[in-house]
């Protein structure tokens, strides 16, 4: 293994040290980075979150930094990271767009249903409200693709939950189209949404490209091998995505035909 | 010959004709286009890496000395060189095949090294010659097997399988794979599904 600069006990104890933020925000992401299983990463991780606030701009690391890391290294423990789910749910609440970001993936992570609810109501405006940029940046009112495959992660496949999903495949973004359309399927196995993934496979730009491969992926779509093996991106994304499609998918082509493409891309 | 094809390539203006010129000239593989291939390795392109790795594969034998010659300190190309020899399979690329095996930051380069060395051509030579070379290909890949990432982990599963299966049943080398496989196999915990899966289908072939 190339550089491991600290050790575990080293990281907690930066974790612990709330008067320096920096020092916080590399412990959060060492624990989870490597998938700590020591009995206080998760409290420490849950006291860290619980500390939002603005931070010191002059301390190095941006207001709600050492938060964000905390929700990501939380949902990186799971399912370890159970106890924390409350805190998570409270920060899905956050006014810090990037803090509910951070949130709605590590819910997503620990199948967490008790978030089926808020991220329906964040998403219930539609592409045109929660999916619209903000005045001053970019960004979408709400961080739709992290909501979206939380939801096709949690797995509730009730039709309220779907109907709520739905618009976003029309999105003017593709990687939000991308990311509602690996949800529905990951919640339907309708074969329409994998289609709609296989035709972003061949989208002009690299990055939806790259995301259709991570989303056919995590839905483990079968159906998608040789398009995935055809698709004109790294090696190495194709073979997570065919390791994907192994491991969370079943039927035709059979395991063995997967396997033979993965070796064909080493 | 290629000179107007290996003119094109050091011509070429924008990263997009550098491309379509490197295809033109890999898909030629005449050994005089070797050298521009590998000066291509360092040009930051990774398309046009790809297309030049391709190409100097289809080259082969003849693409091996002006590989061997890279500058070690250009790190860009010399990873896309370990791709290349691993493909080639020629046994003078064995020595840095081994080496970005066990040293290398980029899994993608480990990875290639690893399947590289279970497919080194060594049919020309005696048993005796072939069995400590194929020795230091099964200790590497054997020592890889505790790499911590887990694609260059299936790629040694990979590599370990081509190298045994040519080999007769009773052969040791060919027992030490597949015990290394077994390890793979049923690492308990830790190993990921699809590695798991991998190195116990190259334990059935094996058995």
């Amino acid at each position: 293994m190339v550089g491991e600069p600290i050790s575990e006990t080293e990281a907690l104890e930066r974790l612990r040290r709330s008067d320096d933020p920096s020092q916080q925000y590399y412990g959060a992401w060492w624990l989870g980075r490597n998938r700590s299983r020591h009995p206080e990463a998760v409290p420490l991780l849950i006291e860290a979150l619980r500390l939002r606030r603005p931070r010191d701009p002059g301390a190095g690391v941006e207001e709600n930094a050492v938060a964000r890391n905390a929700a990501r290294a939380l949902g990186k423990l799971a399912p370890a990271a159970k106890a924390a789910i409350a805190e998570l749910l409270a920060a899905l609440e956050d006014p810090d767009d990037g803090l509910r970001e951070a949130s709605a993936r590590a819910l997503g992570e620990l199948r967490a249903s008790a978030a089926v609810e808020p991220l329906c109501r964040r998403l219930a405006s539609g592409p045109q409200q929660a999916g619209a940029s903000q005045t001053d940046s970019p960004r979408l009112n709400e961080p739709c693709e992290a909501m979206l495959e939380a939801l096709g992660e949690i797995g509730s496949a009730q039709a309220t939950v779907l109907a709520i999903i739905e618009p976003f495949v029309q999105h003017e973004r593709p990687l939000i189209r991308s990311a509602a359309a690996r949800a529905l399927l990951q919640l339907t196995g309708d074969p329409r949404w994998g289609d709609l993934l296989v035709e972003l496979l061949g989208h002009q730009q690299l990055q939806v490209r790259r995301a259709a491969l991570m989303d056919l992926g995590a839905a483990g779509w079968r159906p998608a091998l040789e398009p995935i093996a055809a698709t004109l991106a790294e090696n190495s994304l194709k073979l997570i995505a065919l390791r994907g499609l192994v491991e969370n998918g079943q039927g035709e082509p059979n395991t063995d035909a997967v396997l033979a493409s993965m070796d064909a891309l080493l | 010959m290629s000179q107007h094809l290996i003119e094109a390539v050091k011509q070429a203006g924008s990263a997009q004709g550098l491309l379509l010129a490197t295809l033109a000239l890999a898909q030629e593989a005449t050994a005089d286009a070797a050298p521009t291939l590998v000066e291509v390795l360092g040009f930051n392109n990774p398309g046009a890496a790809v297309a030049a790795v391709d190409g100097l594969i289809a080259i082969g034998e003849p693409a091996v000395g002006v590989l061997l010659e890279l500058d070690p300190r250009n790190y860009g190309a010399r990873a896309w060189a370990v791709r290349a020899l691993a493909g080639i399979g020629d046994r003078r690329g064995l020595p840095v095949l081994i080496d970005a095996l066990a040293h290398d930051v980029g899994p993608s380069v480990r990875r290639a090294a690893a399947k590289g060395l279970g497919q080194l051509h060594l049919d020309d030579l005696s048993e005796s010659e072939q069995l400590p070379l194929r020795e230091q290909c099964l200790d590497a890949l054997v020592g890889a097997c505790r790499d911590g990432e887990w694609v260059v982990r299936y790629a040694v599963a990979v590599g370990l399988e081509a190298l045994a299966l040519p080999l007769a049943a009773p052969n040791p080398q060919r027992q030490r794979a597949s015990l290394a496989l077994g390890g793979l196999a049923a690492n308990p915990g830790d190993e990921v599904p699809v590695v798991q899966l991998r190195a116990n289908l190259a334990v059935q072939r094996l058995s």
